[in-house]
């Protein structure tokens, strides 16, 4: 990444807009651009740094037309990409929303009171909790959702990732070049990741505990250790480690929509094939919609899918 | 030495300042001549001033932490490299960046010299504002980041915000690599980790405005 990065200062504003994109992520801002390029007047809201989850990936690779870019530059590129064609940008966290009202209404935890006339929902997801015994207890006394973030704080100590799938390899894979004991511990025989990303991850230092699930995190002031169940042998043992970083899935970031929109049981936001949801003028893409797969490149595609539909409310 | 910023960024930033910076703002950095015992006060220097080239209304001023210690006492600098802000009537805005304001954390620097030329103008919701006035005592922030987490920036800001708007309020940036004693001491090891009054209260992550000043309230006030 820049060694020094501007991408959170914010810009001055007004308080209407035609379209108000909540969340920059990739899904938010491929809106912002369709949005831009329809002349429509948009503002993009983003509660930390405009890129999303994106900002906590080292790498990406399989974003077409760049073969390998850093998170950081390719959501640099989007923003500068979204701004060139006009939106508008506020470094807000909305906090409540109005869709009954028209034009739509929501409120960003400035007090700010915005209207528009289309909301497009962009606040992709989370990493999910494991939900094991030890975790609330140890949450950032050892236990951590963003190697990025946090990963400078174990430099040269044991730790461990749980997950198999893609960003659990990847996160796994920045940990080894801060530190030369990452284990990583997967309920299954084999990754979900990549497969490119796991040749990687069986050529690195990382090592690796299959078929096996935590069941505790314990320590006493800070992490010292996982419990874990081999889940073929039934064997129950204790894994001495510092640091646990979990990636078992994603949590979709629609805590301020319930109740006001439809959603899955695991709350993902449902829409249709135009990218709208049960409300009219209220759009969902990327990785908080109810999706098969969640990528940078379905993200974007999602946004450009909504502008094309939403250009209806404007003619 | 090579310039740290690109050229897109130096000329992002002139722009910027231009329609942005209002009145002067004055930098004072304290720095650490000895390279062992401060690694990054040279790069906090030069980063430092090639921001002050972009305007002429950016003064910095620099100190030597070990051997000014009137100063350093006087605006109770901890450790080095520290950086202070001061707006057009010389008044101290309260903020403090221990450590280099690199990565994402650059940003916050950026807003905080934009905030400080219009004398601590910040965008604060009126409930804060009103919580803020029931606050009499002396409250101190330290915000503990690194320049890699994406979420920081925001809670070194709100800090920020509340250092500016009210008097009690001391609002610090902490780059916990740069200082591992003081991290280890308040047990950091995930970031943003917000320390109230020297380890009184403490929480964890980028809350909302809401959230972040209950945070506060709740210690301050003992709610």
């Amino acid at each position: 990444m820049p060694l020094f990065n501007l991408s959170n200062v914010s810009k001055p504003k007004t308080l209407d807009y035609d379209v108000a994109i909540i969340g920059a992520g990739p899904g938010g801002l491929a809106t912002a651009v369709y949005a831009g390029r329809a002349r429509l007047k948009t503002i993009v809201f983003e509660k930390a740094t405009e890129g999303g989850q994106i900002l906590l990936t080292d790498t990406v690779e399989d974003y077409p037309g760049f073969t390998s870019i850093s998170g950081n530059d390719l959501a640099e590129n989007f923003l500068n990409h979204a701004k060139a064609f006009g939106a508008s940008f506020a470094d807000e966290e909305i906090v409540e929303v109005d869709f009954k009202s028209d034009p739509k209404r929501i409120k960003s935890d400035l007090g700010n009171e915005y209207t528009a006339k289309v909301v497009v929902i962009a606040t992709g997801s989370n990493p999910k909790r494991l939900g094991v015994p030890g975790e609330s207890e140890f949450m950032n006394k050892g236990v951590s959702y963003c190697a990025v973030c946090d990963g400078s704080f174990f430099k040269d100590k044991k730790v461990v990732v749980v997950g198999g799938g893609d960003s659990a390899i990847e996160e796994g894979l920045y940990l080894t070049k801060i530190t030369n004991d990452v284990t990583l511990i997967h309920r299954r025989d084999k990754l979900r990741a990549q497969k490119i990303a796991q040749d990687r991850a069986f050529k690195s230092k990382m090592k690796f505990i299959w078929n096996t699930v935590v069941t505790e995190i314990g320590g006493s002031k800070n992490v010292e250790y996982v419990n874990v169940k081999d889940l073929k042998s039934g064997e129950v043992k204790k894994v001495p480690t510092e640091g646990v970083f979990i990636y078992v899935g994603l949590s979709p970031n629609t805590e301020i929509f319930k109740g006001s929109i439809e959603m899955d049981e695991n709350g993902f936001i449902i829409t249709n094939s135009k990218m709208e949801t049960n409300i009219k003028g209220v759009y969902t893409v990327g990785d908080v919609r109810n999706t098969p797969l969640r990528q940078i490149v379905t993200a974007a595609s999602d946004g450009a899918i909504a502008v094309i539909d939403m250009v209806k409310y404007f003619e | 030495m090579a310039a740290l910023l690109s050229e897109e960024d130096r000329k992002y930033l002139v722009d910027l300042f231009q329609k942005e910076v209002k009145s002067e703002v004055k930098i004072l950095f304290f720095t650490r001549k000895n390279k062992e015992e401060c690694e990054y006060c040279e790069l906090t220097q030069q980063i430092l001033d090639e921001l002050a080239e972009t305007t002429d209304k950016i003064k910095i001023e620099v100190h030597d932490f070990d051997s000014e210690e009137d100063l350093v006492k006087k605006y109770n600098i901890g450790m080095a490299p520290a950086i202070l802000m001061f707006d057009s009537k010389n008044k101290d805005m309260r903020i403090r960046y221990y450590g280099i304001p690199s990565g994402y954390e650059f940003s916050s620097l950026i807003e905080d010299v934009v905030a400080t030329s219009k004398n601590g103008e910040v965008d604060l919701s009126e409930s804060t504002l009103k919580k803020l006035q029931e606050i009499k005592e002396p409250v101190k922030l330290q915000v503990f980041v690194t320049p890699t987490c994406p979420y920081c920036p925001k809670a070194v800001l709100m800090a920020h915000k509340l250092a500016m708007q009210s008097p009690n309020f001391i609002g610090e940036m902490v780059e916990a690599n740069e200082f591992p004693d003081l991290s280890m001491q308040y047990n950091v090891s995930s970031v943003p980790h917000i320390i109230i009054n020297d380890g009184e209260g403490e929480f964890v992550g980028a809350l909302p405005e809401d959230a972040f000043i209950d945070q506060v309230m709740s210690v301050v006030k003992g709610a």
